[in-house]
């Protein structure tokens, strides 16, 4: 080793190690800026969340997430249609189906019945999707006509939607639906242990802090009440997810493209369920809330529709 | 070993729910100083039993389990804990009624004999089923749906491991296997010709028990004789040839 080199490498090590971070180049100066621009901003009080794939600051996802749904409102149907080659409704379908909704006989029996029906309050259910189905379990499977059901969305749009589904499917003449804007982050509309029932379908993702969301519900749970929520979630055969993977990311934005016209809120929307947490991961935070979730030995805790597109979640809160 | 979860996960939940969650570890060996834990947290166990006394009037049904909920001062909704829905309820009575052999067969003598151990243990278990016996056939069917078949199977391969080992049993060769599987067969058909017995004080269903369990024991002699038999003349089969200058 050459005398020379010696002195070279201790300059290079006390660089390295006494001043990370870039190398100065005087041609790189506006990068070097750049970047010193960029770190303080991650260091401020405003926390960033995460919009698809993008990091966005926490503030800005409701208002991002809002013109999604805007954009979308309309033609939300037949995108849903494309996109899950109709089998949204039937995950639907079975998700309400296996939260069995209503009283039985409610309102005909005295003394056994509490005398009045369930309140359900469906979270980000805007067009009315599952409202309506609850409804119809209620009345026609367990011959309830009590249980009212409150929609709550973030979306003026999407709401303004659901009535005028409302009005076309005759429900809005029963008085039991009642319409909400709220952010599920804070219902400070709803009273604390109020609700029998809190649905959320295809909406948890889309919430910035969902932690937050999870104690609202548990807040305005009755004890006893059920925390139930369908999502897209992870499919668990490898070769399944190969095939899946390439559809979303691939066939989605461009039906969005053509059929909506709109081919970033459904890059959006696929980039938002990959960023979804996992199963165990999503039972752990609805556990971490204080909710119970079913299972024991005969489940994991979720039940997996589709081998993992969408998954249901539930979980119910405690007496004391 | 001693399946329990990990500290962290008792510590990321609220303070008055870590108490449930001790009872959700899971041992898979038998201890005779620690009493196993019981298999349902408090919250399924106070639900379920209510339920369970619902059973005669409204049948292994999720009316029962509503009723059940109602009493145990929850919700209509919170069936949804549930999700198998009425078969909770079967799989409660058949677990619960397995662990409480275990104090009823404190009074046993032990080493006394142990086919009369078994009669006496299958029929205190037979006569667990009286008070829902007319609706017992509605449990038989949720028992034999496809989806629930394994769990039905496994209850009743765990009964029957309860009782002989209960019992007194401690065979430690291949009968280990057959005495289950034969004692399994036993109870099973006992508990249906039971749904169809209207004799006072089920004494039909006791003397069919014991009508099985003897023809177990002779067909066991039987073949142990059969077996005897086998062995001897492969013995003399061996030496004969030996005899003829076979290298055997």
């Amino acid at each position: 080793m050459s005398t020379a080199t010696i002195p070279r490498i201790f300059t290079r090590l006390a660089h390295h190690l006494l001043k990370p971070g870039p190398p100065y180049r005087c041609l790189s100066c506006s990068r070097l800026l750049a970047q010193q621009e960029q770190i303080p901003k991650q260091d401020t009080p405003n926390s960033t969340t995460h919009f698809g794939f993008e990091t966005v600051p926490s503030s800005s996802k409701q208002s991002r997430v809002a013109n999604v749904f805007t954009s979308v409102a309309s033609s939300y149907d037949t995108m849903n249609d494309l996109m899950s080659v109709g089998t949204h409704r039937l995950w639907k379908d079975y998700f309400v189906r296996s939260i069995n909704p209503g009283i039985r006989n409610s309102g005909e029996e005295k003394g056994q019945g509490q005398g009045q029906g369930q309140t359900i309050l469906d979270i980000a259910g805007g067009t009315g999707d599952i409202a309506f189905r609850m409804l119809e379990h209620c009345t026609a499977i367990n011959n309830d006509h009590t249980s009212k059901i409150i929609v709550s969305d973030i979306n003026p749009d999407m709401l303004a939607e659901g009535k005028r589904r409302a009005r076309a499917g005759g429900y809005e003449q029963s008085g039991r639906l009642s319409w909400m804007e709220a952010n599920a982050e804070d219902l400070s509309e709803v009273e604390n242990n109020s609700i029998d029932l809190y649905t959320v379908a295809f909406g948890i993702r889309n919430f910035t802090h969902k932690d937050i969301a999870l104690r609202e519900a548990f807040r305005v749970l009755k004890p006893g009440g059920v925390f139930a929520c369908l999502e897209f979630s992870k499919v668990n055969n490898r070769l399944f997810e190969a095939v899946y993977k390439r559809w979303s990311f691939g066939a989605i934005p461009l039906i969005g493209q053509l059929v909506a016209g709109d081919r970033e809120s459904y890059q959006y929307l696929v980039e938002s369920i990959e960023r979804f947490p996992r199963q165990e991961e999503w039972k752990g935070m609805i556990e971490e809330a204080g909710f119970l979730v079913p299972g024991g030995e005969e489940g994991k805790g979720w039940d997996n529709l589709m081998g993992g597109i969408a998954c249901v979640h539930k979980g119910m809160k405690p007496l004391r | 070993m001693l399946v329990t979860r990990p500290l962290h996960v008792f510590l990321r939940h609220p303070a008055n729910l870590r108490s449930s969650l001790v009872w959700q570890c899971i041992r898979d060996y038998h201890s005779y100083e620690h009493e196993a834990p019981f298999p349902f947290a408090p919250t399924e166990d106070a639900i379920l039993s209510a339920a369970l006394s619902h059973v005669p009037t409204h049948g292994f049904s999720i009316n029962a389990l509503t009723q059940g909920a109602r009493d145990a001062g929850y919700l209509d909704i919170s069936t949804n804990l549930f999700p198998t829905g009425a078969f909770s309820i079967v799989r409660y009575h058949l677990v619960s009624q397995r662990l409480a052999l275990a104090k009823h067969a404190s009074s046993l003598q032990p080493q006394v004999d142990i086919t009369a151990n078994i009669a006496t243990l299958a029929l205190h278990r037979l006569h667990a089923n009286k008070p829902i016996i007319h609706r017992w056939q509605e449990a038989l069917a949720l028992l034999s749906t496809a989806r629930h078949l394994a769990t039905s199977i496994r209850e009743l391969a765990l009964l029957s491991d309860e009782l002989l080992f209960l019992a007194g049993s401690t065979t430690v060769t291949s009968s280990w296997y057959t005495n289950r599987a034969a004692l399994a067969a036993v109870y099973a058909s006992a508990e249906l010709f039971m749904t169809q017995d209207t004799s006072k004080g089920f004494v039909e269903t006791e003397e069919f028990l014991t009508r099985r369990l003897e023809e177990g024991e002779k067909v066991r002699g039987g073949l142990d004789m059969f077996g005897k038999w086998v062995g001897m003349q492969a013995g003399g089969l061996v030496d004969g040839l030996r005899s003829k200058g076979i290298w055997v």
